[in-house]
């Protein structure tokens, strides 16, 4: 399998205090590559420093051949980013956005196309500000592929989503993986580490402190003798909120 | 240079489909002109007369005798200069009082009235005939009669509504440029747009420049306005040139733009926006001779309120418009502006974070 993305001993630290500390990992080419854990464990800042937008403390991150450290514009031209807070200019529509983002990697790109990847073709006339929760997300990750990129970021892109947008989120992000595209994504929903990725690396207090593909994990600790404390119920809620609402979406 | 302007041509989109950007810096200043061209402090009052005095001190009788009539207010100055006055609509009559005068002796004396005041000009010309009339009964005893020459000059008549124009179109510009960048690049940087903006190799300078040519062509526009339709709606006398007012508006939009930068290089939120914008705009736009002049400032005070941005903007603006004055004659102020976009420039760039 082809490296596209290698990390070396990557520390940070603010104020003394350490972010993270000595992350080593590699992403294959093609995989959905999941960083789980609690809040503050580091996966963002490990995120946001292979995504240049942090100077990095330690350690080396290589990307598609590129330094990120020495070559930050290169390195730029070739990901696709999605932030965890971000917003977009108001008053321009969501296919003006779509323009006016591949000018800024010197592309022209056929907003319609980049739409119709996330379902929102509908809403090309329509603003951010009147986009629900998962349309805003769908819509950012549009717009982090008007420049084609090797490796797609998607940072928590489904957190405080519905089970529904939730579900259609992961479609999303599943077709996109097939149609080529290598994607790093952090979430600390265990099922949806579990439903979308090929293998997550789990962070706590800024180390890696497991990774590997998601059953044999499961498999490692049932085989160390671990049992659930109460026997696996044939369903749970969610799947009789689902069954009840429908696996419609309910924002358009 | 495309990208720079597919920028300028979105920031330009944004701001005409954003209406309270357009009541702020449009709408808002027009509406306060409009308030101020209700105010008339000049009209009523006393007659202002102008004194050229070549006879030197051969005249102090007469001028002692002008002084005390209640009636007029009383000024003394070249002829050149009480003449530009009286243009301007400052003299309702300027008298020229000749070399060859003698109390009770002279023949002829000229007078020059004001066309636009032509009661004041009346009357101020009765006073100084029975004043002169006075004079020369005492001195010779006899009703002489000194005749008085009295010409009309085509006056202007400008009023306090000109003066204040230019000065709100002075302060409007300056507020666009400290508040509408501050509270725009913070609100962006707030809202993290500005982050998502660099993740795409784009060059900040070009984000910069395309921002800063879309509200250049919001001060042009303000410019524009804010002259011809009090021209045209409200007697507001204008005889300058729009391209000059452009290049004096660029100078100060410039300074005021930089500082603008700075502000939201320092400021976190909105919250920290608003009280250090306005610790530098309040001041200026109650002391740089806006609504009031400067004249009446105590010394000091007034030699440091003249080298503020406003005061050189303001006096500039108001010069093209009122007096017609050239790019030459305004130069002190533009050199002012000059300094001023240097110093606010370098600040900017100091204190400027995109984060």
């Amino acid at each position: 399998m082809e490296t596209v993305l290698n990390v070396q001993n990557l520390s940070k630290r603010y104020n003394g205090l350490i972010a993270v500390d000595g992350v080593s990992f590699d992403v294959f080419s093609r995989e959905i590559f999941g960083i789980l854990g609690p809040n503050g464990a580091g996966k963002t800042s490990t995120l946001e420093m292979i995504e240049t937008l942090r100077p990095i403390d330690g350690g080396e991150i290589i990307l598609s051949g590129l330094d990120v450290r020495t070559r930050p514009q290169q390195v730029k031209r070739i990901i696709g980013v999605q932030l965890q807070s971000s917003s977009f200019f108001d008053k321009l529509n969501l296919k003006e956005l779509l323009e006016l983002f591949g000018e800024m990697y010197g592309r022209r790109v056929d907003p319609m196309r980049l739409l119709a990847e996330v379902e929102l073709e509908d809403k090309a006339k329509s603003q951010v500000v009147h986009l629900s929760g998962g349309q805003k997300q769908r819509f950012s990750i549009a717009a982090a592929l008007v420049n084609d990129p090797v490796v797609l970021f998607l940072d928590e892109p489904t957190t405080g989503l519905d089970p529904q947008s939730r579900r259609h989120l992961w479609g999303v992000i599943k077709r996109i993986r097939s149609e080529g595209k290598t994607i790093v994504i952090t979430t600390h929903y265990m099922e949806e580490a579990e439903e979308l990725c090929d293998r997550v690396a789990i962070m706590d207090k800024g180390k890696i402190i497991a990774l590997d593909k998601p059953q044999v994990l499961i498999s490692k600790l049932v085989s160390g003798g671990f049992k659930k404390e109460r026997v696996e119920r044939l369903a749970n809620l969610e799947d009789v909120f689902l069954s009840l609402t429908g696996h419609l979406l309910r924002e358009d | 240079m495309r990208l720079k302007w597919k920028l300028f041509i979105a920031s330009m989109k944004m701001l005409l489909r954003q209406r309270e950007a357009i009541l702020w810096s449009l709408i808002l200043p027009l509406f306060m002109i409009l308030l101020f061209s209700f105010v008339r402090f000049d009209g009523i009052g006393r007659v202002e007369l102008g004194i050229v005095n070549e006879a030197g001190v051969h005249a102090s009788g007469l001028l002692t005798a002008l002084r005390e009539v209640k009636t007029l207010k009383m000024f003394e100055g070249e002829r050149e200069s009480e003449l530009q006055l009286l243009k301007k609509g400052e003299r309702a009559v300027v008298l020229i009082v000749p070399p060859d005068y003698q109390p009770g002796y002279a023949l002829e004396m000229a007078a020059f009235t004001n066309d636009a005041k032509p009661q004041e000009s009346q009357l101020g010309l009765l006073i100084l005939q029975r004043v002169l009339d006075e004079i020369t009964f005492a001195e010779r005893g006899e009703s002489g009669r000194i005749k008085l020459n009295a010409q009309m000059v085509e006056s202007r008549n400008l009023t306090y509504f000109d003066f204040v124009a230019p000065g709100i179109l002075s302060m409007s510009i300056m507020q666009l440029g400290i508040f509408g960048v501050a509270f725009g690049f913070v609100s962006m940087k707030k809202r993290g747009i500005l982050r998502r903006l660099f993740v795409t190799p784009i060059n900040p300078n070009d984000f910069i420049i395309s921002s800063v040519a879309m509200r250049l062509v919001l001060v042009m526009t303000q410019i524009v306005i804010m002259t011809l339709v009090p021209y045209f709606f409200l007697d507001l006398h204008f005889i300058g040139s729009f391209w000059r007012m452009f290049v004096v508006g660029m100078f100060g939009a410039i300074v005021f733009l930089a500082l603008g930068f700075a502000i939201a290089g320092t400021s976190k939120s909105e919250d920290q926006v608003a009280p250090l914008a306005n610790i530098i705009a309040m001041p200026m736009m109650l002391l740089s001779g806006i609504f009031f002049s400067r004249d009446s400032l105590p010394g000091f005070i007034r030699s440091v309120v003249d080298l503020l941005p406003l005061s050189y903007l303001a006096d500039a603006m108001r010069s093209i418009a009122i007096d017609d004055a050239t790019l030459t004659q305004i130069l002190p102020q533009l050199g002012g502006l000059g300094v001023w976009s240097v110093i606010s420039i370098i600040i900017a760039v100091k204190m400027f974070r995109w984060e």
